[in-house]
């Protein structure tokens, strides 16, 4: 569904992303992980078109979209929940779902849409009329969601979800995007929560100065003594070998 | 006393005309740079150039196919508005697509340097006379007991009002105005929904070259048509600061009000105060420094609220 080839992207000279090549299967949920300034959020803009790639390809539902505008990725059935959430604070919870059906001109199916979101997330409807800016941050990152839901995308990129959100709310969080995948949806996910997050997913890409360092199932990467280092909180892994000998 | 009402009152109503084409002009200021940041000092200069267009229509109209007074009143608003479309789009083109993300400082420099090449060719191609536009109303008034308005003010009045009713509907309730209003709080997001930013950008630039076209339709008949005309544009400024900076019902209230005191302070005060007459051209930026000391957000800004 989405397959990415050698992939640099800058940031005027900077580069940070040093050839990715990565592929997400339909029906899939992939995780990407890796330390803070990675580069796993640069990996979702070039993919929905907000950054551009400077060299490789990106081929999405047999299509080559890595020159394509932000809104015209959109129209072919992507939807990129970014990084803090970026709801529009000054709109109302209705308005911002209706900017995220922004495309769909059909009056009927929009309203099924609005309530099948709603019925997602019961606390949308009754935020309805309330400025998006004016809701908790769990909300907001429902209405982020919300909002990408109402296209009915085929693929969904998530950019930490559960960022800054108490523990219930992220494994709410979690649920919505277990269900989402068991609908069918496939998801390109860049999370935080290590564990949790590697136990939801199919497989997985870890990411260091903007390359793939490792990839596999959540059962492999386990395996890894880097990824359990980095990420899993089991402490410093030092092979005995390595402490006595030469 | 009875002398002083009938003169306030018509000075207020004139006021509030001017003031209702400082409010246009700086409605559309506001909304380009609401929506893409860029601060646009050759808003004034729309509005010369739409005067000027419209002039044109209007003796073609007029003159050379003979229609009636009305009649080409009508046909040249609207052959105007279609030119302020087009010219909207080589706008964006030329000005925004170049400078959106260029620092202020360029952008003042190029938006200023577009106001003076479009004085020039306006001057290079109607010549330097000052021209008299041909209007519906002449110097027809209406009369209210003892005061007398002009038709001419009532019927800049009643524009104004449609057109910021108008813009309101679209603004607020629209899929396209909502598109607007998203992309200028978050382009990036509203990129991300499928809203063609760059074509919002564009249909913000047509908006406000239309918008500045009317005012200049409408402010030709009371000022006379001369390539200054775009420096009544600067008051832009000082409305849109006084009513809230980047807030649009600031942008409108700050044009009404200024527009108000400058015309009294005109009249009745420097009639009864000649020290008044000497600070005239001054008297705006003093009620702009004063209202900004009481309240430094403007008449309807807000404060600004750090987000975390
Ligand atoms: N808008 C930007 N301008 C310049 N550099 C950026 C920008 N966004 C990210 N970077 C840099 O690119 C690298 C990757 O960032 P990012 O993709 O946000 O990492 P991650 O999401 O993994 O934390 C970092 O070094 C960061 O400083
Ligand atoms: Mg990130």
């Amino acid at each position: 569904m989405l397959k990415l080839i050698g992939v640099e992207t800058f940031y005027g000279k900077i580069k940070a992303l040093h050839g990715v090549s990565l592929e997400v299967l339909e029906g899939q949920l992939v995780c990407i992980l890796g330390a803070n300034g990675a580069g796993k959020s640069t990996i979702l803009k070039t993919v929905s078109g907000i950054a551009e790639a400077e060299y490789g390809s990106i081929e999405f539902d047999g299509q080559r979209i890595e020159r394509m505008d932000a809104d015209d990725i959109v129209r072919l059935g992507m939807s990129h929940v970014p990084e803090n959430r970026h709801v529009f604070p000054e709109l109302t919870v209705r308005e911002n779902l209706q900017m995220g059906g922004f495309l769909i001109t059909n009056g009927t199916t929009f309203s099924s849409r609005l309530e099948e979101v709603y019925s997602r997330f019961p606390v949308l409807k009754e935020r309805d009329r309330q400025l998006a800016g004016t809701l908790s941050g769990g909300e907001q990152q429902m209405l982020a969601i919300g909002r990408a839901l109402m296209l009915k995308p085929k693929l969904l990129l998530l950019d930490e979800p559960s960022l800054g959100l108490s523990p219930i709310l992220v494994s709410e969080i979690f649920e919505t995007i277990k269900d989402l995948h068991r609908s069918g949806v496939t998801i390109l996910l860049v999370e935080q929560n290590v564990n949790q997050a590697l136990q939801i997913a199919d497989y997985g890409y870890v990411l260091t100065s903007g390359k793939i360092l490792l990839s596999g199932t959540y059962e492999e990467l386990k395996k890894e003594d880097r990824v359990k280092e980095m990420y899993l909180g089991e402490g410093k892994y030092v092979r005995r070998s390595r402490l006595w000998g030469t | 006393m009875n002398e002083l009402f009938p003169g306030l009152a018509q000075e207020i109503v004139s006021g509030v005309a001017l003031g209702c084409i400082y409010a246009l002009i700086a409605l559309g200021f506001t909304l380009i740079f609401k929506a893409t940041e860029v601060v646009n000092f050759a808003q004034g200069e729309l509005m010369m150039v739409g005067a000027y267009v419209n002039f044109f229509f209007i003796t073609i109209f007029l003159d050379s196919l003979g229609f009636g007074n009305w009649p080409s009143f009508i046909l040249a608003l609207i052959a105007s508005i279609g030119f302020s479309v087009l010219f909207g789009v080589f706008l964006d083109f030329a000005i925004n697509k170049p400078l959106k993300d260029e620092p202020v400082f360029s952008m003042i420099m190029a938006t200023i340097s577009v106001a003076i090449i479009l004085r020039a060719v306006v001057a290079l191609i109607a010549g330097p006379i000052t021209l008299v536009p041909p209007s519906p109303f002449g110097n027809s008034v209406i009369r209210l007991g003892s005061v007398a308005i002009s038709t001419l003010d009532l019927f800049i009045i009643l524009s104004a009002v449609i057109l910021v009713s108008i813009f309101y509907i679209i603004f607020n309730k629209t899929r396209w105005g909502l598109a607007m209003q998203a992309t200028a709080e978050d382009p990036m997001a509203a990129g991300l929904m499928g809203i063609p930013v760059k074509k919002v950008y564009r249909n913000v630039w047509i908006f406000a070259t239309i918008v500045a076209t009317i005012g200049g339709v409408l402010l030709a008949p009371r000022t006379l048509l001369d390539t200054n005309m775009g420096f009544l544009g600067l008051k832009a400024f000082p409305a849109a600061v006084l009513g809230g900076f980047g807030s649009i019902p600031g942008a409108i209230v700050g044009g009404v009000i200024l527009g108000v005191v400058e015309t009294i302070s005109m009249g009745t005060l420097s009639f009864h105060f000649h020290w008044i007459k000497e600070i005239n051209d001054v008297i705006v930026w003093i009620v702009l420094i004063l209202v900004l000391m009481i309240r430094p957000v403007g008449i309807l800004g807000k404060e600004e609220v750090e987000r975390v």
